[in-house]
């Protein structure tokens, strides 16, 4: 059982787990993802708004937010309570777009600073008489307003709330977030609405969290006040909240027409009452205030591991993602080394100017067409490979995170894999160099010293056509003897397949950068459950 | 006060109708439209969810498994599109034309386009079909709103009879209930599952309406309830009436559960929708107009067109259904919208026009799209490439130049190339290939060139498309290789045999001659030195000298001479195998890709037939003569 008495390891591992949700990113768009974005926005705004500063000061006024659908009255219901137009109202829906916090004067400095709804902006306003509420500045975005009336007592605020079913959906997050800052939840319905399924989410959801919770029935007509309040309790009753303290407030003159009056005090005296009460009897006080945050607490318990699953969902999602591209990649590597050993790069043009060699072509031309024909091979298997990237991300939903695949058309590969090629061309012709260089004159007295291109694009003959030039190989080791045609071939043979993976790796890695560069990780989902189970032992 | 009128007018009159309206009307309802719901797919219920998740507040909707906002034509039939009678009997052309384009459009792209899509097609078929069967002389009106909005007060004030049970349990009305005008609309309640306990005649003074005949009305249950088996009552029949009254209140006429969930999406049924601002006694006159005037402004953000100024779009009133007030204009619209009797073909074109959109992304796409002569071109210089064209044209000319020069040469510098080639190679034969007859074509090179044709046809095409493009191209590719390699072999190495010129023997000739002057020469001075024969010098210089600068001579001639028709002939060797390889490559894979973008270009045109106007300006490229008929058509239905 949480008491309000300070409890600095509660508040400490309240903190910590605070820290831990606010940690958590959810960046790929998963089915459940907006509504664990969801999750985690209630749930910071329930740690930061209501939990942590309500443990950290368990003196600090009690904030009574009165929430419901649009025209049920809660701003004529606030005024009323407050015994002053501090909020408008008006027959135009949505009427309230900045929510209006009223306390008691000496209570001012606890809502003014950012101890509560820390992400809201504080406006004042000049004490306004009810002609001039037409000139107050035209709503800001996230603001609080702020006003203070003697007539409130002392350790109770009163929060005027947007409608919870609002066209405007901001209003509809604002609404959620602020219901979730208070000590005591008052529902407003009104005899016209109070079967409405929306408000009844809302009744719901306050009995999950245990709230302290008071539901208002405004604007009932006098002559089936009777009725409907038997019909309302009925209700209640069935959905196991019969025990909710109700309050009817009949429709009056005052509320209708314009809504510009306040409700006579005889309408609301019972309902100030009871808030007065709460605020007023240290014992009932208590009791609001710790069976809120109670019920909070243990709400946790299902709250967090639903966090944490889909922080679990977003890691599984990133593997699945990545594992994807690996997997594609790893097969056309693999295809790559079989074709190169199958000599698929000496066909088409290669194998002409191979054929025509050396009578007919270059050493040059046919050093050409071979790295072109790899090139191609490359760019090949490097479109293959984001061709099945392209169709596994599309069955996936959290790919359109990740922007769009490429086609086989693009070209920025296709001159990444060209410079690749050249780079290994370039390497090969050294080697051949050095070996021409160093190698001892074979025994063969009659031919000339071998020259580096021809023992270079043998070399590449012997790589890259498999068997099909075994010839090259035999002319290589006639050229150089069998020993260092040997050392040569491995080194190249080396040296194409590191080409081969410098090229597919780097493809890769572009492909998943972006994967990457979102940082999912499996620790938050720990870290969250671990912060958890150090609350529970807490509390 | 509406909670007030409603209990006075239910206790008062509607003692009778209550009885009958409470029995077991859900039941008989819910036996009707419960499957259904469930069958829906889970996709779009979590779609329609994910709009109304904003968590804490209205998580529950969500779990629920949220109602459809869209009218689901027709949902209760599943029948085949091939069973249905001939279309549009009784529809004007342009609709029938509208109807029949989309029986064809789902014919044909049955095979390509996902299922799901095209079954909402289909439904809105069925629909026209079993609209158009029953009764056209009556017009199915429904009113629907929210709970405790007075639809059963508006419906009994229409009535002039308290039809429908009024009071103040919320909600109140948990089935439909229908009233209608005149007979014959049997029919059309039985397809609404309207069970004949809830089916009610106006009083015998009703027939006096005689502006009203034709006119079955519905009331239906609210759609906000905490009771979600009204919000599926609601969905089910909505789908199947012809135009709908939403009477909304001052409390409650900005809900979002109204507007998200069903006028935003329903703004395409802008001409079969009444907005009515009920209770307007409860608001001063001034506030009623600034009531009214804010939801206009919220069914104009809401997309849904407003019939103001003679225009076709919804129509906006207010009504105090308890004092009267306004009834009597609204009862002289519904009778006008009655007689006119072109409700349920408006209220089809609509469905048409929301089932065009759902399919928009099937069919339409951004760009354009198809195979330019670029791509064609680009395909083929890639399959020449891929068979070595250019390498074998210049292996071809090199090959016969060389076998000219070499038979032209003189023999002296033939055993000097001879003797560099040994010394260079260490062999007589540099000839180091074994040639290997198999995958002479680079596999690699073919792939990728479909890969970018396909790629490049399929580009701006919608999704199905682009993908059966892509997959007639995959087809076409199997075995191109193969065909590519054997091709080749067909053709023929053309380095292989050169032809001979006529003009070569004469070259070969001369240079021997040639030869055989320095040889002779040599030998006649080798005679004169040995004394055999008598000594003149100059003569044998002379023949021999002839013979070392005829030589070189011939050869240099016969080199100059080469060179054109060696060029001409590898060119012509390099065509061959060009133009073969494009051939195949046309055949095999290009013209399935065509066959494959025809046909979507004829879907695309089937498509615009459907739309009618309005996408029409998006349309790139194909579709061109559709839109433009289809323009008038379209202003046609909206004229009559």
């Amino acid at each position: 059982m949480v008491t309000l008495d300070e409890r600095p390891q509660l508040i400490d591992a309240l903190s910590a787990l605070r820290d831990r949700v606010a940690a958590v990113r959810l960046p790929l768009p998963l089915p459940d993802t907006p509504r664990a974005r969801q999750t985690r926005a209630e749930l910071l705004a329930q740690l930061d708004d209501y939990l942590v500063p309500r443990l950290k000061d368990p003196d600090a006024p009690l904030l009574a937010v009165v929430g419901g659908s649009t025209g049920a009255g809660k701003s004529t219901l606030v005024n009323s309570l407050v015994g002053r137009r501090v909020s408008e109202s008006g027959v135009l829906r949505p009427t309230t777009r900045t929510p209006v916090l009223v306390c008691h004067p000496e209570d001012h400095h606890w809502f003014a600073g950012m101890r509560v709804l820390p992400q809201l902006t504080r406006v004042w306003l000049p004490q306004a008489d009810d002609d001039h509420a037409d000139d107050a500045p035209p709503p800001e975005e996230n603001a609080l307003r702020v006003e203070t009336a003697a007539s409130m007592p002392r350790g109770l605020a009163l929060l005027d709330a947007p409608d919870i079913d609002s066209l405007v959906v901001e209003n509809r997050l604002l609404a959620a977030e602020l219901i979730c800052a208070a000590d005591i939840w008052v529902m407003v319905t009104t005899a016209s609405r109070y079967a409405d399924a929306v408000p009844w989410h809302l009744l719901r959801t306050a009995k999950e969290y245990d709230a302290t919770l008071v539901t208002v029935l405004d604007r009932v007509p006098h002559q089936v006040i009777g009725e409907v309040s038997r019909q309302y309790e009925a209700l209640l009753d069935k959905a196991g909240l019969g025990d909710v303290p109700r309050f009817t407030i009949p429709e009056l003159p005052e509320s209708a027409d314009g809504g510009s009056g306040l409700l006579p005090d005889s309408a609301v005296a019972a309902l100030r009452g009871w808030l007065a009460h709460r605020a007023e009897d240290p014992a009932a006080r208590q009791q609001a205030a710790d069976r809120t945050a109670t019920g909070v607490i243990d709400s946790l318990d299902a709250r967090l591991p639903e966090l944490a699953g889909a922080v679990a969902a977003q890691y599984a999602a990133s593997v699945r993602l990545g594992g994807a591209v690996e997997a594609a990649y790893g097969e056309q590597a693999k295809r790559v080394r079989e074709q190169l050993g199958r000599g698929a790069v000496l066909a088409g043009d290669a194998r002409t100017r191979w054929r025509a060699y050396p009578r007919d072509s270059t050493a040059d031309e046919l050093l050409d067409a071979l790295a072109e024909s790899l090139a191609a091979l490359l760019h090949c298997a490097v479109s293959a490979a984001e061709e099945r990237v392209r169709d596994a991300w599309r069955r996936e939903p959290a790919a359109d995170a990740l922007g769009p695949a490429r086609t086989g058309r693009d070209r920025d590969t296709a001159e990444r894999i060209g410079v690749e090629v050249r780079r290994w061309r370039r390497v090969l012709e050294e080697i051949a160099e050095d070996e021409v260089r160093t190698v001892e004159r074979p025994s063969a007295p009659r031919t000339a010293a071998p020259e580096a291109d021809t023992v270079a694009v043998l070399l590449a003959a012997a790589l890259l056509g498999g068997r099909r030039t075994r010839a090259a190989g035999e002319r290589l080791a006639e050229l150089l003897g069998a020993q260092a045609a040997l050392r040569l071939r491995d080194k190249g043979g080396e040296l194409v397949l590191s080409y081969v993976d410098r090229v597919l790796h780097a493809e890769r890695d572009r492909r998943l950068a972006p994967l990457e560069a979102l940082d999912v990780t499996p620790e938050p989902q720990a870290e969250l459950i671990a912060a958890l189970s150090v609350l529970q032992k807490e509390k | 006060m509406v909670d007030d009128d409603e209990s006075r007018a239910g206790t008062g009159s509607g003692a009778g109708a209550r009885a009958g309206t409470r029995a077991g009307a859900p039941a008989g309802a819910r036996a009707g439209g419960g499957g259904r719901e469930g069958d829906r797919d889970p996709d779009r219920a979590h779609e329609q969810s994910g709009r109304w998740d904003d968590g804490l507040i209205a998580r529950r909707a969500a779990e629920r498994g949220a109602a459809v906002p869209e009218m689901p034509p027709g949902a209760d039939d599943t029948q085949e599109p091939d069973t249905l009678p001939p279309l549009g009997g009784s529809y004007g052309g342009p609709l029938r034309a509208r109807l029949d384009a989309l029986h064809e459009l789902v014919g044909l792209s049955r095979t390509r386009v996902e299922s799901e899509a095209l079954a909402e097609a289909g439904r809105v078929l069925d629909e026209a079909a079993a609209r158009q069967r029953l009764s056209s002389r009556h017009t199915v009106i429904a009113i629907a709103g929210a709970t405790g909005s007075g639809k059963s007060t508006l419906f009994n004030a229409l009535a002039g009879v308290p039809v429908s049970e009024t009071g103040l349990r919320r909600p109140t009305t948990s089935a439909p209930i229908a009233l209608s005008w005149s007979e014959g609309a049997a029919g059309l309640l039985d397809r609404l599952a309207v069970p004949s306990r809830l089916r009610r005649r106006p009083l015998a003074g009703g027939a006096a309406d005689t502006e009203l005949q034709g006119l079955v009305l519905i009331d239906l249950p609210d759609h906000d309830s905490a009771v979600t088996a009204h919000r599926d009552q609601v969905d089910r029949v909505l789908g199947l009436v012809d135009a709908v009254i939403w009477v909304v209140d001052p409390e409650k006429y900005a809900d979002a559960a109204l507007h998200e969930r069903y006028l935003r999406p329903l703004a395409g049924h802008a001409e079969v929708t009444f907005v009515v601002l009920n209770q307007i006694d409860r608001l001063g006159t001034e506030a009623a107009d600034l009531v009214l005037d804010d939801l206009r402004r919220l069914l104009d953000e809401d997309g849904v067109a407003l019939g103001e100024h003679g225009e076709p779009g919804a129509t906006v009133l207010a009504v105090s259904a308890l004092t009267g007030e306004g009834v009597p204009e609204l009862r002289e619209m519904v009778a006008g919208f009655v007689q006119e009797r072109t409700a349920p073909e408006r209220r089809l074109a609509a469905d048409v026009d929301a089932a065009a959109a759902r399919l928009r992304p099937a069919y339409l796409a951004d760009g354009r799209s198809g195979l330019d002569e670029r791509a064609r071109d680009a395909f083929t210089d890639r399959l020449g490439v891929a068979v070595g064209a250019q390498a074998a044209g210049e292996a071809a000319e090199r090959v016969w130049r060389r076998g000219a020069i070499r038979a032209c040469g003189t023999p002296w510098l033939r055993l000097y190339r001879w003797y560099e080639r040994i010394r260079e190679h260490g062999s007589t034969d540099p000839h180091l290939a074994t040639p290997v007859e198999d995958e002479l074509t680079a596999r690699q090179r073919v792939e990728q060139a479909v890969r970018v044709v396909a790629d490049e046809a399929s580009r701006g095409l919608p999704t199905p498309w682009a993908q059966a493009v892509r997959e007639a191209a995959a087809r076409g590719a199997e075995g191109l290789p193969e065909a590519l390699d054997e091709l080749t072999v067909t053709i023929g190495d053309a380095a292989a045999r050169p032809p001979r010129p006529a003009w070569w023997p004469a070259a070969v000739l001369a240079q021997a001659v040639m030869t055989l002057l320095q040889i002779f020469g040599a030998l006649w001075l080798v005679g004169q030195i040995v004394g055999v024969v008598e000594p003149g010098l100059l003569p044998p210089v002379l023949v021999m000298l002839g013979g070392i600068v005829g030589g070189p001579l011939v050869e240099w001639a016969c080199e100059g001479a080469v060179k054109g028709p060696a060029r001409r002939y590898g060119q012509e060797a390099e065509r061959r195998l060009r133009e073969a390889a494009a051939a195949c490559g046309r055949a095999r894979v290009l013209d399935p890709m065509a066959a494959e973008l025809m046909r979507y270009r004829e879907v695309r045109e089937q498509y615009a037939t459907v739309v009618g106007t309005r996408p029409s300006s998006r349309i790139v490229g194909g579709g061109r003569g559709g839109t433009g008929r289809l323009g008038a058509t379209r202003t046609g239905v909206r004229g009559r």
